[in-house]
């Protein structure tokens, strides 16, 4: 433990502060050329056609890649643990969101490139756009996925993230006052100072070298390999230094598309996506619609709780899945409600498509879940800090997935925030510990419901 | 065209209206100053133009043949960090380091002008550079130090007296 309050030097700092750090669109490889994508100008539409004849005869212009150069076409971050993939590299039959990719070019130079873009025939046919989770299980909808409006594939062939636990209907029968509250945080661009961009080199023994600034490096050589049907020994990438992620670079946003014009052309590829591309077509964090009814009595203990919650995937499902299971796993935040019914479902909307941020899937529902609290307190009447001290999670609670807690922090964490805030606790609150719940400390409504922190 | 960058004199052949970010970057291979927006907002690409802190990107470099720029590679060296350098480093003032160009720069311009460690004045100081890891505290704490001359022995591994213990949390 001889690191701990220690100064250690950061392996990276002298780098950082001389200018030395070689970040992605830092590698000098002569003979790059730039690349720029043909995105969608509208949110939604079928692709009615596409010619690129014209850019690829252009001076400068060595690869045009559309769908048709792709050899698989679909394969999303999660296709390895069975989760179909519904993204296309390359926007084929139609457009699911404003941006999306439909055909990369690289060129000589910058203007060469934007040229060439813009040179490219499209032809679309503009269709409704939906952007209201809320209207995506209205009939009249528009339809925006070969799935329809929302992701049917969790386990047990489910449409939906479903948790059931205890008894839900007994808990509202026996409330004195069910609280209900709906929240709706918005959708945040992690804004990294440092846009989506990678370079590759072609090498003589016919192996691809990608500098990437992914912050998951063997996520980006899998969805490479498969996109292209190369085996992995025929990649290498150089990655480690981020620009700034925040969860937003897990996604493979620009590597492939780099790696079929350097095979198709020969040519090292430079793509470094402008601040205008990284604020509207990179991923953000997704939005969420989250619906929570508490069945609490009037001495502050919450029986049950129903929670509905409305994902918005943006255009595809990317991560969403994998978020909002995460998210139903903490829709009691921090504390114990042996009655509960959610329901989740990721849901499709014309928006960018969202993926990881800091927390994924968490943060939406920990705003949800504390502001509730609040709102619980308000309405009984009662001290949020009893409150929350009351219900906290504590050894041999289980969790909403069945988990048995061995180690739970809530009452230190209520308790060291009350300090540092400089609120006095009540002599009852101080005294209250994160021990098991036993004799008159074990609420009625928990009896039967504790776990054996020994078998785990 | 001319240009002295970190005391190397270079005749530059972009066109007039390149940005100075682009002649650095992609003519000299000085790649400290960033293409972080590319549009003025984000302070990344910030170099000193005959001492002044300037953004790269929006400044055509025939508006400035003949000046003498200044990058933070020119400021110190690994082996011998300016007192700015010194200070971020001792500071943790660099997170993804993306920013840290800019910063040091603007930061460096401020204390050669006869800033000090009034955190008011180092905030209005950096107001143009954006750190998206957010480590502002520990850039202001950096600033003021090397305001104020502190010296750093940056061979130190002993506790520092700085370091918060969150102790044992029960």
């Amino acid at each position: 433990m001889k690191a701990v309050g220690a100064r250690l030097p950061r392996y990276d700092g002298i780098a950082h502060v001389t200018g030395r750090t070689v970040f992605v669109d830092d590698v000098r490889v002569p003979g790059s050329l730039w690349v720029k994508a043909l995105r969608s100008p509208v949110h939604h539409a079928d692709i009615t056609g596409l010619d690129t004849s014209q850019a690829e005869a252009m001076k400068g212009v060595h690869a045009v890649v559309t769908w048709k150069d792709v050899p698989l076409l679909e394969y999303g971050h999660l296709s390895a643990l069975g989760i179909p993939a519904d993204e296309p590299l390359l926007a084929k039959d139609n457009v699911r969101y404003k941006g999306q990719p439909i055909a990369v070019v690289a060129a000589e130079d910058e203007e060469t490139a934007i040229a060439a873009v813009e040179a490219i025939d499209l032809d679309l046919s503009e269709k409704p756009a939906l952007f209201d989770v809320r209207k995506a299980f209205d009939a009249d909808a528009p339809v925006i996925h070969q799935w329809g409006n929302w992701y049917p594939h969790f386990e047990a062939e489910m449409d939906r993230r479903q948790i059931r636990k205890g008894d839900i209907d007994r808990a509202f029968d026996d409330a004195d006052v069910i609280v209900q509250g709906v929240y709706r945080p918005a959708a945040i661009e992690h804004v990294p100072l440092e846009t989506q961009s990678c370079q590759v080199v072609p090498e003589a023994n016919g192996r691809l070298t990608i500098y990437s600034c992914t912050q998951a490096l063997y996520f980006s050589l899998g969805v490479v390999a498969s996109h292209l049907q190369l085996p992995l020994n025929k990649l290498k990438v150089v990655g480690g230094t981020v620009g700034g992620g925040f969860g937003g670079k897990v996604d493979t946003a620009t590597e492939t598309m780099c790696c079929l014009l350097a095979r198709k052309s020969g040519r090292p590829m430079r793509w470094r996506w402008t601040r205008e591309e990284e604020f509207l077509y990179s991923s953000t964090r997704a939005p969420w619609h989250m619906e929570i009814a508490d069945a609490v009595t009037k001495d502050g203990w919450i029986l049950g709780r129903k929670m509905l919650t409305l994902h918005d995937s943006g255009a595809y499902a990317r991560f969403s899945p994998y978020g909002l299971t995460k998210h139903s796993f903490h829709h009691t935040g921090a504390y114990t409600i042996p009655n509960l019914s959610f329901d989740g479902y990721v849901v499709f909307t014309n928006r960018v498509p969202t993926t990881a941020m800091r927390g994924f899937g968490v943060t939406s529902v920990s705003f949800a879940t504390e502001t509730h609290m609040s709102r619980v307190a308000e309405v009984l009447d009662i001290d949020p800090w009893e409150l929350r001290l009351k219900n906290a999670n504590r050894i041999g609670d289980t969790s909403p997935n069945g988990i048995t807690y061995t180690d739970p922090s809530t009452v230190p964490v209520v308790k060291a925030l009350a300090e540092g805030m400089g609120v006095e606790l009540s002599a009852d609150l101080r005294a209250m510990s994160r021990d098991l719940r036993e004799g008159d400390l074990l609420p009625q409504h928990l009896v039967g419901q504790l776990g054996n922190p020994e078998d785990h | 065209m001319n240009l002295s960058v970190n005391g190397v004199t270079h005749e530059i052949e972009s066109g007039p209206l390149t940005t100075l970010l682009d002649v650095l970057r992609e003519e000299l291979a000085i790649t400290s100053p960033k293409a972080g927006c590319e549009q003025g907002g984000c302070g990344a690409c910030t170099v000193l133009v005959d001492g002044s802190p300037q953004r790269s990107c929006l400044t055509p470099v025939a508006a400035i043949d003949g000046a003498e720029i200044t990058t933070v590679e020119g400021l110190g060296t690994p082996e011998g960090l300016s007192p700015m350098q010194a200070a971020f480093t001792h500071h943790y003032a660099a997170q993804c380091g993306f920013c840290t160009s800019g910063m040091i720069i603007a930061a460096h311009a401020y204390v050669e002008g006869g800033g000090t460690d009034a955190h008011e004045a180092i905030q209005e100081a950096l107001g143009g550079h954006v750190c998206r890891c957010t480590g502002y505290v520990k850039i202001i704490a950096a600033v003021a130090a090397a305001a104020r001359g502190d010296s750093f022995d940056l061979t130190v591994t002993a506790p520092s007296a700085g370091m918060v213990n969150l102790g044992g949390v029960t």
